[in-house]
């Protein structure tokens, strides 16, 4: 059985990126904490959950996209559809200092919010985890070839939906 | 130039910065595993009880089986013959005057046919005056 030392160096190490793609995924801080307590609670009630394990960061990944699909087909008989979900203005992003930061961050996470949810998990585990396409399909039990094309065609619309922005950022820059 | 465009873009997203989780998400987080925690080792007693059952039982499933059938068979057995009892103790009604009073009867009458003590028991001598020419007879003999 994990001890309580052992759950707090679990959480020390993988809440904050777990955190972030739950909200990525969830778009709700409620539910995010929700699915966050529900993935250390089963750490803690399930002793070998974690035995043999070789990468502790894609599990737990496997886990939290598990439990945020669930909640998400539990959320989708109930009351949000994709128009609101998108349209919804909470960010995954920190606020930015500059205007034009703190806009092109509304922008982006408007623009992953307009992504499938598939799309939206393998863009954000590539981007702001750094995970490879192997370590993605290990952790989204999807294969490496479906990871890669899925990152391309979220990356690809966003990238056409941000491009104006990020045409008039660089020319500034 | 494509590429390049395209890994350009991807560096100006790696470089947004992602919200950082609340703090004090940390503790109620942690209460609620330890807590889980807490129920899962009280819970884990009953289920390591339930471990060492199954490792006595696990091995020979058929023999323990047939042996819980003929206890079964030997209880069933058992309060079927107890449950009958009484009900033949109520069905026996007293026996009425008239058996009393044969009975008594035949008791005395067999009695009498054997001679046995158990006649002047169950009834005393009866006196029956006879003519005195007998008793000179008698006296004479």
């Amino acid at each position: 059985m994990p001890r309580a030392t052992e759950i707090e160096r679990l959480y020390d190490k993988h809440a904050q990126p777990l955190f972030a793609f739950l909200l990525n995924f969830t778009r709700d801080e409620a539910d995010t904490r929700d699915l966050l307590q529900e993935i250390f609670v089963k750490l803690a009630r399930e002793p070998k959950l974690l035995d043999g394990v070789r990468e502790e960061r894609a599990f737990l990944i496997r886990l939290a996209h598990n439990a945020a699909i669930d909640l998400i087909r539990r959320r989708g008989t109930r009351e949000r559809t994709k128009e609101n979900f998108a349209a919804e203005t909470i960010s995954i992003f920190a606020p930015a200092n500059d205007p034009d930061g703190k806009f092109f961050r509304e922008e982006l996470a408007i623009a992953l919010g307009e992504l499938p949810d598939e799309q939206r998990a393998v863009v954000h585990l590539k981007l702001w985890e750094g995970l490879t396409f192997e370590e993605i399909a290990e952790a989204l039990e999807i294969p490496p070839n479906t990871a890669a094309s899925r990152y391309r065609y979220g990356l690809d619309k966003m990238r056409g939906r941000l491009r104006p922005l990020y045409e008039e950022m660089k020319k500034a820059e | 130039m494509m590429n390049d465009e395209t890994e350009n873009f991807e560096q100006k997203l790696r470089r947004q910065s992602l919200r950082q989780i609340p703090g004090g998400w940390r503790a109620e987080i942690l209460v609620a595993a330890g807590e889980n925690r807490r129920k899962t080792r009280e819970f884990s007693f009953a289920a390591a009880v339930a471990s060492g059952l199954r490792q006595i039982f696990w091995p020979a499933p058929a023999a323990w089986a047939g042996l819980a059938v003929v206890w079964i068979f030997i209880f069933a057995l058992n309060f079927s013959i107890r449950d009958k009892t009484p009900q033949v103790a109520e069905k026996v009604s007293p026996p009425s005057p008239e058996v009393i009073a044969e009975l008594r009867q035949q008791k005395l009458l067999f009695a009498q046919l054997i001679g046995s003590s158990d006649a002047r028991e169950a009834e005393p001598p009866k006196f029956f005056p006879r003519p005195r020419t007998e008793r000179v007879e008698i006296l004479a003999a």
